[in-house]
């Protein structure tokens, strides 16, 4: 038997809004199922953190600008923890005469890349656009740690 | 991939496991480290959690007042140039740590927003407003407002190419 479009207009189901409370509800089962894939991170984070210090990470610049802006993409990609952190080591590098292409490259990469982080990447939002994803930080990392260097050194 | 309705199934069950285990044999080789880790990562919880408070309240705030639909219309292929900007600004003024903010992106995205502009949001979050000021006083005016406007620029680029990459692999 034929149903009736119009009766079908009339009790819509996608234009009855569901009341914010089961709403709220959906999105905290959402985040609850990812507990295992947060947890899993922030257990990495901590372990990383105890076993590889900054200042080790730090020791690895070689005073070369060019291979130093590459480190200091690796190492801040490589490091975890709050950007503050990553300031207080940027500065302190600068001040051992390490060069501000390799400073620079390490703030940047400290927030927008993290290897720690990579698997959990993968699983949300899928391989192919975590790769693309990170190639680009990586290049765009060291892009605009040159450029802002060479601009400074313009106008100073 | 992604949950709908009432199913439900934990994700990262083999992260979790393997970190786990990782740690259980930790204790076993050198259970100061284990304690010291697992005191880190309890640090880094508690430290997100009303990050991640907020992040839930936003999401539940954006699926009340936003069909699907709506959502599509307004983050996915038709949206104007506008919601790059407000990709750019919500990256700028985001908190914590990239990963708090997965489920929330995939939520969006599993309703239709477009991958460029997560790119767009995850690589301007290197600018953090509140901490401008101590960037300032370690680096300068001149370093903080330069490395502002290419970090801002360089985002909205990155999130042109993935999109582009994208598009150029589908019609391979």
């Amino acid at each position: 038997m034929k149903k009736d479009p119009m009766q079908n207009m009339k009790h819509k189901p996608s234009d009855r809004r569901p009341s914010f409370g089961k709403v709220l509800q959906k999105s905290s089962l959402s985040f609850f199922g990812m507990a295992p894939l947060l947890l899993g991170v922030i257990g990495l984070v901590g372990l990383f953190q105890v076993l590889v210090t900054p200042k080790m990470l730090a020791s690895l610049f070689r005073g070369n600008p060019l291979a130093d802006t590459l480190i200091g993409t690796l190492i801040g990609a490589t490091a975890a923890g709050n950007p503050v952190v990553s300031y207080l080591l940027g500065g302190e590098l600068l001040a051992q005469g390490i060069s501000l292409y390799a400073v620079t490259a390490f703030l940047l990469s400290w927030v927008t890349l993290g290897f720690i982080q990579l698997p959990a990447e993968v699983e949300v939002f899928g391989g192919r656009f975590t790769l693309y994803r990170n190639i680009l930080a990586f290049v765009f990392t060291m892009l605009i740690a040159v450029l802002t260097t060479l601009t400074l050194q313009v106008f100073s | 991939m992604k949950k709908q309705g009432t199913s439900f199934a934990f994700r990262g069950k083999y992260l979790f496991l393997v970190v786990s285990i990782f740690y259980a044999v930790l204790f076993v080789v050198n259970s100061e480290t284990a304690l010291a880790g697992l005191q880190k990562s309890s640090a880094v919880l508690l430290k997100i959690l009303p990050i991640i408070a907020v992040v839930i309240l936003f999401t539940a705030l954006l699926n009340y007042f936003m069909q699907p639909r709506q959502i599509a219309n307004h983050l996915g292929r038709e949206s104007g140039a506008m919601v790059w900007l407000w990709a750019l600004a919500a990256g700028v003024i985001s908190h914590g740590p990239m990963y708090a903010w997965y489920p929330m992106l995939d939520d969006l995205r599993s309703h239709g927003m477009r991958d460029g502009l997560i790119v767009v949001f995850f690589a301007s979050r290197a600018i953090k407003v509140p901490l401008l000021p101590m960037m300032v006083d370690y680096f300068g005016w001149a370093f903080t407002l330069v490395l502002s406007f290419y970090l801002l620029t360089g985002a909205l680029v990155q999130g042109w190419l993935l999109e582009f990459l994208e598009r150029k692999e589908l019609f391979r």
